[in-house]
């Protein structure tokens, strides 16, 4: 058994498939350097099985229920459209729901009339918060105005509290990240307008700001 | 009581068991949390249209993760468009890394974030079919032949994929440099996503 062998099966080995596993066992047992490559494959392994825990993201602990009823009721009424997009009125709205999901949430809601969503951020220390857009369909020459509270800046937009984009959105999900920071204590509510043609609809943040870690 | 709300009480014992494997091989394809959400009831939606045929199924785990990647292959077009939002959002520092369980030693807390963050950026830049097996293999715990009974590619693919991935994987690691370093060693990361992107 030589340490080439080893290397040939290191995979089989470490998953357990290796006819051979013990005599690479006793190789191992006495070449530092196989013994060294089967230990990084191990630690690789393991940092995978956390990566497993760590990078799945957790649903709304109802996501589930809903996603059962919706499968059923979408049967009987033969619409397949997302549930979460009925209950607008204008064009506009009947098209596009936001919500904001922020890098520490367990869960991002899943509808649009629940309570203002809420992000708390520690003063100083730049959080980058997600805006998505669900859009039923594709809106050319939408703009979008963020409006920050006091003391709430936009990473490379200093001194503005008001910033405007003329943008397109398509159809399906569309994220726009923004790296804020929070040069107050005292917080407040970000708006984020969406106007296209006529109709706008104006969606809200509250932004709670703590004290920096020390 | 009708025999819709029956049959909708059936499906819901039916599934059930089956949710979390489902989303988390929805996560796995598409890389998004909206995007699984959307495979998902998808899929939901079909299998309810299927509920006889699924009755009768044996494995109705396996085939409903069939169901799954079928569907997502059938509209890669729009998950795949789609996804070049969802690396926007894969980008944000700790965007998806906030579920390890917290340890006693928080300098081990933070090596394994630190690695978690680490092994997303490195998955990311491996091609869609070497990341999927060793996704599914590797992190998901499948066994290659429920890969193939998934994905319906022979083992002997299977495998060998999943060999380059890994050979992929330890040469980006090693690249990298601070995978294999003691915790004490370890440079602290700096948040990589800094720029303001453009809404278009």
């Amino acid at each position: 058994m030589t340490c080439q062998q080893l290397n040939d099966e290191l995979d089989d080995y470490i998953d357990g498939l290796c006819p051979d596993a013990k005599l690479l066992d006793r190789h191992v047992a006495t070449c530092d350097d196989c013994r060294q490559r089967v230990d990084r494959e191990q630690r690789l392994r393991a940092a995978l099985a956390d990566y497993a825990v760590a990078s799945m993201p957790q649903p709304d602990p109802a996501f589930f229920d809903r996603a059962l009823a919706t499968a059923v009721q979408a049967r009987n009424t033969r619409h397949h459209n997302r549930g979460w997009l009925k209950g607008f009125g204008s064009a506009i709205a009947a098209g596009l729901v936001i919500w904001f999901v922020a890098s520490n949430w367990a869960s991002s809601p899943t509808m649009p009339d629940v309570a203002t969503p809420q992000v708390t951020m520690a003063l100083e220390d730049p959080r980058t918060i997600n805006l998505v857009f669900s859009s039923a369909t594709n809106l050319d020459d939408a703009t979008l105005t963020v409006s920050l509270p006091p003391g709430i800046e936009l990473h490379g937009f200093r001194g503005q509290r008001e910033i405007s984009w003329v943008t397109s959105l398509r159809e399906g999900r569309n994220v726009l990240p923004l790296k804020l920071v929070a040069l107050s204590p005292q917080g407040g509510e970000l708006l984020a307008t969406l106007r296209h043609h006529d109709d706008d609809k104006t969606f809200r943040l509250k932004v709670t700001v703590t004290q920096a870690a020390s | 009581m009708g025999s819709e709300t029956q049959n909708g009480g059936g499906f819901d014992v039916l599934l059930r068991p089956h949710l979390d494997r489902l989303y988390r091989l929805a996560y796995r394809l598409t890389l998004s949390k909206p995007e699984a959400e959307d495979l998902f009831q998808d899929v939901l939606a079909k299998a309810f249209d299927r509920l006889q045929e699924l009755v009768s199924i044996e494995e109705p785990g396996s085939w409903l993760c069939r169901v799954m990647y079928n569907h997502f292959i059938d509209k890669r077009r729009r998950f795949a468009r789609r996804q070049l939002v969802a690396v926007d959002e894969a980008h944000l520092p700790g965007q998806s890394i906030d579920n390890l369980a917290g340890d006693s030693d928080p300098a081990l807390d933070a090596e394994r974030r630190q690695n978690a963050v680490l092994l997303e950026k490195l998955l990311a830049r491996l091609s869609e079919e070497h990341r999927l097996v060793l996704l599914l293999h590797d992190v998901e715990g499948y066994k290659l032949s429920e890969i193939q009974n998934v994905t319906g590619t022979p083992i002997g693919t299977l495998k060998s994929r999943l060999h380059r991935a890994r050979a992929r994987l330890r040469e980006m690691l090693d690249a990298d440099g601070t995978f294999y370093l003691p915790a004490s060693c370890k440079p602290v990361r700096e948040e990589e996503t800094d720029d303001m992107p453009a809404a278009q």
